[in-house]
Order: structure tokens, then C-alpha cells, then sequence
């Protein structure tokens, strides 16, 4: 019973990073209709540079800040230079553009740092604590509460700002936005930047784990992909829950089903993504979308 | 300029030219020139594959390595196991084929991101499958197979034997290719991808054509990998790696998407960059093939391929400005003259050359 709970809780766990790059995905989703797929490569590069910085003596929590803030600004300034001249256009032309930003960010992070993995510090002690016979480890228990932080964070500014609901307008409908004076342009940046901070927030998190490279992030990403198609992609909320399944799923069943073991626990959750789909294509919490021809 | 181009006569000649350099190339070249062409050979048949499905049918498919891969292995198996090579070819396309037909009988439902979600779960799952299936395998470390060496009689050296096989058989796909595009089910195909409520109108069932779309690019990548494992005769898990789709999408798009020209153009970029750039500095590939897609993307969003056309476009638009200047001269300078002039000018060629710019990817 101990080990199956201590199994929930580590599933918990990296369903929380994979949530916290699923929030990402479904933030930029919301604002420009868009999946980035280069937000974990988006989310190395601004790992790294915590990475030099705390190589370089800064205090972890410092080289953290200015990680999210570099992440916040390069994602602001991608859809400022690269990606509006593609929003709104033929959305396999979009998938491509960001497929060309995963390589680049993943070709930026290579250049400066070279692809072998190098080690990272954690922002939470190594040590386990004794919950009633249950082991669990503090680096999991942090990165749970880090992420349901974000979440209330998150749901907070889009309810209850000024500037979330104006978000919202503009992911909503961006012609009526702008025409009662909304700044879209800026909206639209902050949305990408805000993205990019959440991804280094999951780079940051996860690093200490995998140890940092430029590849670092590839899988996840495709597993917050799947949570967040899963959930429903204009649904933070679903994401999230979506996320934590996926993390719990493959735990469980890497662990008790014998014929999945841990090498084809990764097809898990992707099966489940297809079950889900050939049955309910909007995704578990989406919302139907209804074209008008 | 345009006329000289679509001469046939001039086409002809230029085909012929390419064809005799192709058969001369390998005689003339080093075994790893002969290696590296072959190979552009065996990507052009996947990405022609990969092309049709997302090019011409217009459906995201980020799978096409796992057919290569899964090609690959029947390929392998079947010779190690002396079947006759006839059959180990069909069923290298049949088996991809089969399982592409399976996959997109309920994905095709599904359009764009959750369309492209499932097809990179292929080789996310193909790759641990493959690597617990080790008696059909070999797992992590892949499968060798030494075959396909040349024959006395011919007096070539092993690379040029191949390079002519993997090139004959290619071009006998890329002839099927070519005029499955261009036929009753290239047209479809168009339609579905531009507008599929006018496909249904027309009594084209959406549905159909792009299962249909799949099961052609998952044969396509089938033979690709059986023709793979003819140049590198071995294979492993690490074929079927989604990186190695993603790749053949950025290739694809580089060289030209619903071209068949192009599709050659990005086998062609996705062989020859690595080489190149690791030269220079292996570390600098990624960053390179970033900028140059993100370059294109914005500059020649119709690919390479579209390259001249677009210069002609460019040389015609500067010539008029230029012919402009000289017709405004310094007589009538006025400023009224000036502000309606370059306007209605720039109006007048934009309206010109829309329509050679080809009605592919204009929705």
C-alpha cells in the first residue's frame, strides 16, 4: 500500500511538470489559436541560462527569476519578430513555424552548451520525509505545490485582473477587441511571454532530474501536448487534471502490468489520448467547436 | 523568360541532362558521394510519401519515420530469413501501408493539432516496441544485413550497384507518385485540402481520400525503408525517432510542399545539411536548420522550389519601377504625379502576378 501511494504521489509529480508546460501550450493556444512546439525548447533555453549563471556563483533562486524573466521576454519578442506573420494563416503553415523554432531554440541551446547533459541544482533538499510509513520525496512534494501555485496564479490573473479579462477578450475575438481599444498587439506578446515563463518554471523543475540539455524537454512536451489535447486545449483546468492522470497512469501501469514494465510505460499515455479522441475529438473538457460554412 | 521555361522542348532536354548526370555521377564519384546520393534517393521516396499526405491532401502527419522504420524491419527480417527479395519489397510496403490505412480509418476525423498529436505518438510508441520485439529486431542494437552486393558480371563496386537499384526503384515511385498527384486523385485530393464542404458538394468523400492519402504516404515510407536498409543495411529503434519526422517535415517545406520538384529539393537539403554544417561544426546544425526554415518560411513561403519563379518575380517587379522612373523623368515632377504613381503602379503588378503564383496554399 505504501509503495502504491509513494507511486500515485511521484506520478503526481511529473504529471505536475508536464502540466506546467501543458498550461503553457493551452496560454498560447487561448491567445493566438496556435500550438507552439517549440515551448519546451523555448523553456531549455532559458534553463540554461540559470544554468550559467548559478555555474558562475549566482544564488539559485536569483538565476531563477532571471531565467523566467529572459524566458518572458524571448517569448515576446518570437511572436513580435517570427510568429505574427503567420497567426491567423493556415494552421499547418503555423505547426511548421514552431516546428522551426523548436529547432532553432534547440540549435541556440546546442551551440552555446554543446548536447551532453550537464548537472543542476535543486531548489528542494534531497531528502524524504515519513508520512505514516510512506516515503515521500521533498523534490516531489515541492514540485506539486510549485505547480498548483502557478495554476491559482494563473486562474486568478485571467479572473480577476484587468489585464487577464483583457486577454481573454482578445483570445475571444481579436477584431471587437481591438476595436474598443484594446492594445491586441501588446496582449498578444505578453500572452507568448507568459507561456515561455511557465515553460521555464517546468525546465527549471525538471532539471535537476533529467540533467540539463537541449533536448532536455523533447518528451515532455509531447506528453503536455497530450494533456493538453486531452484535456481540452481552451481548458487550463483540464490540462492540469489531464496532466496529472497521464503521470499516474503510466506510473501505475509501468509498475503492476508486467507485459508494459518501464520501457512501454511512455506508450500509455498516448494510447489513452487515442482512446479519448476516436471518442471525443473536442478532448475531455473542450468545448465543441462549430464551423459555420 | 517564363515561355522558355515551360518550354517542353527545353524540359525535355534538362530531364535528359539530369538523367545522364545521374548515371554518370556514380561512376565518377567516391563511394561516400555514391552513399550520400543514394541516400538523398531513399529520403526523396519518404518524403514524396510524406508530401502527399501533407502537401497535396493538406493532413499534419508528424509519423512518416515510423513507417520508414517499420519498412526497414520487415525489409531486414525478410532477407535474413532468404525470402525471395520480391516479396520482401511487397511487404514492405504492404505492412506500413496497412498499418497507416488502420491508424487513419479514426485519426483522419480529427484535423490539425490532435491530427498531428496522434501521428507523433506513432514512432513515440514504435520506438520502445520495437526495442522489446528483439527477436524480430535486435532491439537497442538494431539489425545488419549484409546483402545486395554487386554481381560479378556487372564490373561495379557495391556502392554504384546500389546506388543504381535504390535510384531505378525510386524512380519508378516518384513516376507513380507523379501521376497519382497529377490525376483524378491529385485533383481530390486538392480539393479536400482547400475546401472539404465543396469536396463534399461534388460527391467526393472527404473521409475516403484522406484515409486514402495515408495509406499512399505510409506505403511510400514503407519502401523508403526498405530501399534504407538496401544503402545502409541496418537499422535500429533510432530510425523511427520522431526527430527524423520532424526533420523530414522541415525538409519537406524547404523544398517545396505539393512539388514534386521540391520533394526532391528537401531529400536532397535533409542529406547534404548535416554533411555540410558538420563540417563546419556538428554542434551548429540545429541552429542552421532553424534559421534556414524560419528564412524560407518568410521569404519563399512555396519552398526552394519556387526559388526562380520568384527571382523572375522580383527582376520583373524592379524592372518596371526602373522603366517607371525613367518614363516619370524630370518633366513632371509634381507632387501629385508622385503620390498617385508608385501606388497605382504597385497595385498593377500585384494583380499581374497572382496568377502565376499557383493556387496551392492559398487558403
Amino acid at each position: 500500500m505504501a509503495y502504491f501511494i509513494q507511486l500515485i504521489v511521484e506520478g503526481l509529480a511529473t504529471g505536475s511538470i508536464y502540466g506546467a508546460l501543458a498550461l503553457a501550450i493551452v496560454l498560447v493556444n487561448r491567445s493566438t489559436g496556435m500550438i507552439n512546439f517549440a515551448q519546451g525548447a523555448m523553456a531549455v533555453l532559458a534553463t540554461f541560462v540559470a544554468y550559467a549563471l548559478t555555474e558562475s556563483g549566482t544564488p539559485l533562486l536569483v538565476a531563477i527569476v532571471v531565467a523566467f524573466v529572459f524566458a518572458f521576454l524571448s517569448g515576446a519578442v518570437v511572436e513580435r519578430v517570427i510568429v505574427r506573420k503567420f497567426e491567423g494563416g493556415d494552421p499547418d503553415t503555423a505547426v511548421v513555424v514552431t516546428i522551426g523554432l523548436l529547432t532553432l531554440f534547440t540549435g541556440i541551446a546546442a551551440a552555446f552548451f554543446g548536447y551532453e547533459p550537464h548537472p543542476f541544482p535543486s531548489l528542494f533538499p534531497a531528502e524524504s520525509i515519513d508520512i505514516l510509513g510512506v516515503f515521500i520525496s521533498l523534490r516531489s512534494l515541492g514540485t506539486i505545490i510549485v505547480l498548483l501555485l502557478v495554476m491559482v496564479l494563473l486562474q486568478s490573473l485571467f479572473r480577476v485582473t484587468k489585464m487577464g479579462l483583457a486577454m481573454r477578450a482578445v483570445a475571444d475575438n481579436p477584431q471587437s477587441a481591438s476595436l474598443s481599444g484594446l492594445p491586441v498587439s501588446r496582449l498578444l506578446m505578453i500572452g507568448w511571454g507568459l507561456a515561455a515563463g511557465l515553460g521555464s518554471i517546468a525546465g527549471v523543475l525538471v532539471a535537476p532530474q533529467l540533467f540539463i540539455s537541449p533536448s532536455m524537454l523533447d518528451f515532455a512536451l509531447v506528453y503536455a501536448l497530450a494533456a493538453a489535447i486531452l484535456g481540452g486545449l481552451d481548458s487550463p483546468f483540464g490540462a492540469v487534471i489531464a496532466a496529472w492522470t497521464i503521470g499516474i497512469v503510466e506510473n501505475l501501469a509501468g509498475a503492476y502490468v508486467s507485459f508494459i514494465g518501464d520501457d512501454l510505460k511512455i506508450a500509455v499515455p498516448f494510447i489513452m489520448v487515442m482512446i479519448v479522441l476516436a471518442v471525443r475529438p473536442q478532448g475531455l473538457f473542450g468545448r465543441k467547436v462549430v464551423v459555420r460554412v | 523568360m517564363k515561355n522558355f521555361i515551360a518550354n517542353t522542348k527545353v524540359r525535355g532536354l534538362a530531364l535528359a541532362a539530369i538523367a545522364v548526370f545521374l548515371i554518370v555521377a556514380p561512376l565518377v564519384s567516391s563511394p561516400f558521394m555514391n552513399y550520400q546520393l543514394s541516400l538523398v534517393a531513399v529520403y526523396a521516396v519518404a518524403i514524396l510519401g510524406l508530401n502527399i499526405v501533407m502537401g497535396y491532401a493538406g493532413q499534419v502527419s508528424l509519423g512518416q519515420s515510423a513507417f520508414l522504420g517499420l519498412g526497414a524491419y520487415v525489409a531486414a527480417y525478410g532477407i535474413l530469413n532468404d525470402w525471395p527479395i520480391v516479396l520482401v519489397f511487397v511487404l514492405s510496403c504492404l505492412i506500413p501501408a496497412l498499418v497507416g490505412m488502420l491508424v487513419a480509418l479514426f485519426a483522419v476525423r480529427l484535423r490539425g493539432i490532435a491530427l498531428a498529436m496522434v501521428t507523433i505518438s506513432l514512432p513515440i510508441i514504435g520506438v520502445p516496441l520495437a526495442k522489446r520485439f528483439s527477436e524480430f529486431t535486435g532491439g537497442s542494437q538494431g539489425t545488419t544485413v549484409s546483402w545486395l552486393d554487386a554481381p560479378d558480371w556487372s564490373g561495379l563496386a557495391s556502392d554504384q550497384w546500389r546506388y543504381y537499384i535504390v535510384f531505378a526503384i525510386a524512380v519508378v515511385l516518384f513516376i507513380f507518385g507523379r501521376n497519382l498527384t497529377k490525376g483524378r486523385i491529385g485533383r481530390a485530393f486538392g480539393i479536400v485540402r482547400t475546401n472539404e464542404a465543396v469536396a463534399m458538394s461534388m460527391g467526393i468523400s472527404s473521409y475516403r481520400y484522406k484515409v486514402l492519402a495515408f495509406t499512399v504516404a505510409s506505403m511510400f515510407g514503407g519502401a523508403a525503408g526498405f530501399l534504407y536498409i538496401g544503402i545502409v543495411q541496418y537499422t535500429s529503434p533510432e530510425t523511427m525517432s520522431f526527430h527524423n519526422s520532424i526533420n523530414m517535415v522541415v525538409a519537406m517545406v524547404i523544398g517545396g510542399s505539393a512539388s514534386i520538384i521540391g520533394t526532391v529539393l528537401g531529400a536532397a537539403y535533409f542529406v547534404f545539411l548535416p554533411a555540410i554544417s558538420g563540417q563546419i561544426d556538428p554542434t551548429q546544425t540545429a541552429l542552421i536548420s532553424g534559421v534556414v526554415l524560419l528564412v524560407i518560411l518568410f521569404l519563399l513561403p512555396h519552398g526552394l522550389v519556387s526559388l526562380p519563379r520568384r527571382l523572375i518575380q522580383l527582376i520583373a517587379r524592379a524592372r518596371q519601377k526602373l522603366n517607371r522612373a525613367e518614363n516619370a523623368g524630370p518633366e513632371d515632377a509634381g507632387p501629385a504625379q508622385n503620390e498617385t504613381g508608385p501606388v497605382s503602379a504597385h497595385t498593377t503588378t500585384d494583380v499581374s502576378e497572382s496568377h502565376p503564383e499557383s493556387p496551392s496554399k492559398n487558403t
